[in-house]
């Protein structure tokens, strides 16, 4: 079932570009059919207690290259809110972009794309198919948020993104690699307790990985550039699942790391900074898709801590908190992407009194920011009760650490949800507004509904998010959501939260500030540009176009390798000659290789080159070997007429030479050759084994049928080589037909 | 293209042509059992192509059509064994009485040296054809 969704998704992703070409609200439409079937399916299985089941497609079974999956409570609940989320995505797209938008095809088809790999990454149960999905939604993400492609600020951000997320998906990879070899399995509900320093390892690889794809301070820069993505992009992949990965990542990876230390104080390091940044920078900003985009990575703040405490309470609160956090985030960007569209604006220090003309958005926004906030009657109360449950039931240093932080952080949450709805829909000039899109409007009042329901019916809630967190952590299975505590210190001090963040969003609403630089953006495009200056620097001066040095640099490496095999020198055994010929033809080459360093001609040069091979072809005849004599003499033939085109091109003379580069490519000359000779009587001194001649010989007559060995091994025993050096021959060729001829063209216009 | 305007070079060649193809040809087909197989018969190919564009009596072209076609044979002759359930590259040997010939041995690696011959012909006329090309102002080099 699990891959003829995929295939209805690739279907729909068909059926998307074709439709989306004329229009993207046609092609939005066409996509949210393969989400809409997604969400039914994990839904109905979410009912019930059904065994997890595992699909998968066979590669190559001994490497376990295997697509596979398979349906996790964990996973069941995530794959619901992708899908889910993603339906309701969809349909909000059609009401959020005209008809004259452009790129339709392209928007609508990358979005479904996303989509796909979210599910592909939260129902696969390999590390390979895992690493695989988790880098579909890297691209996916950096083609959505580059969707308005001529803009340069989009483009950097886009690039920002792709390259944080994709260096984060670089140490997913190695993490995994570590942990599958350390585990003995590539599947991921095989995963154990790792331990040791190659645990230690993985575990901070992986918890990188999380943290760059889940916008963890420092690795957060990337995600408020990545809000030039249209609003759909935004309410879809930054704030409800694709930053949920990292997390998604956080809790699978809990059997096998919870109790490694290392994973633990990254996680609680990377969540509590960024809880605390992220809550600060989003007091301060006006945009108010930038303030939910930094209110998102303190969120996610809070669920890497929580499930890095890793203690049962401190998992289940987690899992819920992704279950809750995912509907309010994304009904409070539908609501902003209304207020958008619909105003013109989403500056908050102009927007305002929209409470009266938008009453519905209001309604939304207020409902899915007491949630946020942690307030009943929503599905974010008992969430957050959970969290703070769970910092109670610690001890000591760990207890200060976390109870300051999630306090601090979500004090900050309730004051920026605040200072947000004040500015946005409180008193003030009333700002025009267009009227309603029901497209818009419906789906998010739908995400705002089910934080509500969640909370009416927190009996069906838990049935879905006790075994996802029993999966992470065995102890979970003790706790549930509870919907209203009564007067415990848990309630008490939720209290306190929002009266102080009440207070503190009410100050700072009244005070007219500026909005933050994007610092850390700034730094990271730097970094990223003068790496590039580096590497254009480093590669002119290392490939600075002169033949001759390109040589001298390679025989000079050769020679300083060479070296270590003339330790094995051993004159006992050397022949002068097999044949006086032998010395004949040596005497030759030595003088032709002399004559041709003297001679002054470049025809010269060629010419007695030449005599060298022809008289290197007579040694391998003296050396029983017809077939090796004549190739060469072939090949001699061949480069002599290559010899006669080329030089046509260059003056009959070699240009001088000054005479310490001279004498450097002599000496560099001279010791080449010494250590080449050296080498190779050193290698024949030293036979390693028997040679396989008598086995070749045989093979060569039966089965490969002919008496000529050399032929027999090119051509049958080792034709494998035979084809790759061919095809490798004939590819470079081809390539540098193609590339010569662009030169030509260049030149000639 | 260089052209040597030599009638007697010419002349030699034109001679020499048909003895260097049916040079050629003997070391394809003998390469299984004595010296030399499809790589130095393209060569002795290539040597033809080469004396006869040089001497104006061939316009070399088409080096990438005659890479293109060998590899093609050489990936054919690879692959088709895996139709019949055999290995990659499982060389078969055909054995057959031809009137005049006598009995002839030949088989798949057969086919394999004339995907390399074509190759290597395919080789050198690109040689030709980049080499061979309009030179470049003499200014270029400072001597």
């Amino acid at each position: 079932m699990i891959l003829w969704i995929f295939a209805l998704h690739g279907a729909a992703m068909v059926a998307a570009a074709l439709l989306g070409r004329s229009s993207i609200r046609r092609g939005m439409a066409a996509a949210g059919v393969a989400p809409l079937v997604g969400a039914i399916w994990a839904i109905s299985q979410l009912q019930g207690d059904n065994a997890p089941s595992t699909e998968e497609i066979v590669w190559v079974e001994q490497l376990e290259l295997v697509l596979r999956f398979s349906t996790t409570p964990l996973a069941l609940m995530m794959a619901a809110l992708v899908s889910g989320i993603g339906v309701l995505v969809f349909v909000y797209g059609v009401g959020y972009f005209d008809d004259t938008a452009e790129g339709g095809a392209r928007f609508s088809t990358t979005l479904l794309g996303f989509s796909a790999s979210m599910l592909g990454l939260v129902l696969a149960d390999s590390v390979w198919t895992l690493f695989i999905f988790w880098e579909f939604t890297s691209v996916t993400s950096f083609l959505l948020v580059g969707h308005k492609n001529t803009y340069p600020a989009t483009q950097a951000a886009a690039r920002r993104a792709l390259m944080i997320t994709g260096a984060g998906g670089l140490a997913l990879l190695a993490g995994l690699l570590i942990l599958a070899d350390n585990v003995g399995s590539t599947s991921l509900s095989d995963l154990s307790p790792a331990s040791g320093t190659r645990g230690t390892v993985a575990a901070v690889l992986i918890m990188v990985a999380a943290a760059t794809k889940s916008a963890q301070f420092p690795f957060h820069v990337w995600l408020p550039g990545a809000m030039a993505a249209p609003t759909p992009v935004s309410a879809y992949l930054h704030s409800a699942t694709m930053v949920k990965a990292g997390v998604f990542l956080v809790a699978l990876a809990g059997p096998a790391f919870g109790d490694t230390v290392s994973w633990k104080v990254l996680g609680m390091a990377f969540g509590i900074a960024s809880m605390m940044w992220g809550g600060f920078i989003a007091l301060r900003h006006e945009d108010a898709k930038l303030i939910l985009a930094w209110g998102t990575i303190s969120q996610l703040g809070l669920i890497i801590t929580v499930l890095s405490i890793g203690t049962g309470k401190a998992v289940f609160a987690g899992v819920s908190i992704i279950l809750a956090h995912a509907l309010f985030k994304a009904a409070l960007f539908c609501v902003v992407g209304e207020i958008d569209v619909r105003t013109g604006t989403r500056n908050v220090s102009e927007l305002g009194g929209l409470s009266r003309s938008m009453p519905i958005a209001f309604a939304v926004a207020v409902a899915a920011s007491l949630s946020m906030a942690g307030a009943p009657p929503l599905l974010g109360f008992p969430a957050k009760e959970a969290a703070i449950e769970a910092v109670l039931g610690l001890e000591g240093l760990e207890q200060l650490i976390a109870g300051i932080g999630i306090f601090g952080g979500s004090v900050l949450t309730v004051a920026y949800t605040t200072r947000f709805l004040y500015l946005v829909f409180g008193p003030g000039p009333e700002t025009t507004v267009a009227p309603v899109r029901w497209a818009m409007t419906i789906p998010s009042a739908i995400l705002a509904m089910a934080g509500f329901a969640g909370y009416v019916f927190i009996g069906w809630v838990n049935d879905i998010v006790i075994p996802a967190a029993t999966q992470v952590n065995p102890a979970s299975d003790k706790y549930e959501l509870i919907a209203w505590p009564g007067l415990k210190t848990a309630f008490v001090i939720s209290m306190a939260i929002i009266a102080a963040g009440l207070a503190l969003g009410w100050v700072i609403a009244n005070r007219t500030q500026e909005a933050p630089d994007a610092r850390g953006a700034n730094v990271a495009d730097r970094t990223l540009d003068n790496v590039l200056i580096l590497a254009d620097e480093v590669a002119g001066r290392v490939q600075h176009g002169s033949l001759p040095v390109y040589l001298v640099t390679m025989i000079l490496t050769v020679t300083l390798a060479g070296t270590i095999f003339l330790g094995d020198l051993d004159t006992n055994g050397w022949v002068a000659w097999d044949s006086p010929f032998q010395a004949i033809l040596s005497a030759t080459i030595a003088i032709a290789a002399i004559g041709g360093v003297a001679v002054g001609s470049r025809l010269g040069a060629a010419l007695t080159l030449g005599a060298v091979g022809v008289a290197m072809a007579g040694l391998f005849l003296t050396h029983g070997a017809p077939d090796l004599a004549l190739t060469q003499l072939l090949v001699e033939t061949i480069v002599v007429v290559g010899f006669v085109l080329g030089l046509g091109h260059l003056h009959r003379r070699f240009p001088p030479v000054e005479p310490t580069w001279r004498m450097i490519r002599l000496f560099v000359a001279i010791a080449g050759g010494l250590v080449v000779s050296g080498g190779l009587l050193a290698a024949s001194a030293r036979p390693v084994g028997q040679a396989p001649v008598e086995a070749l010989q045989e093979g060569s007559v039966d089965p490969g049928g002919g008496n000529n060995v050399v032929n027999v091994i090119l051509t049958d025993m080792r034709a494998l080589d035979t084809l790759g050096e061919v095809v490798v021959l004939g590819a470079v060729t081809l390539g540098i037909l193609a590339l010569a001829s662009t030169r030509s063209t260049a030149s000639n216009r | 293209m260089i052209e040597i305007h030599s009638p007697t070079a010419r002349r030699g060649v034109e001679v020499a042509t048909p003895l260097a193809l049916l040079l050629g040809t003997y070391l394809l087909f003998a390469g299984h059992n004595n010296p030399g197989g499809g790589f130095a018969a393209g060569l002795v190919f290539g040597c033809v192509v080469a004396l006869r564009s040089m001497t104006g009596l061939l316009k070399a072209s088409g080096s990438f059509v005659l890479i293109a076609v060998g590899i093609l044979i050489v990936t054919a002759v690879a692959f088709s064994p895996l139709l019949w359930g055999d290995v990659l590259l499982d060389m078969q040997i055909v054995e057959t009485k031809l009137p005049i010939l006598g009995k002839v041995k030949s088989g798949s690696a057969f086919v394999f040296d004339i995907g390399v011959t074509a190759i290597v012909v395919g080789l050198v006329v690109a040689l030709l054809n980049g080499l061979g090309s309009t030179p470049r102002p003499r200014e270029t080099d400072n001597s």
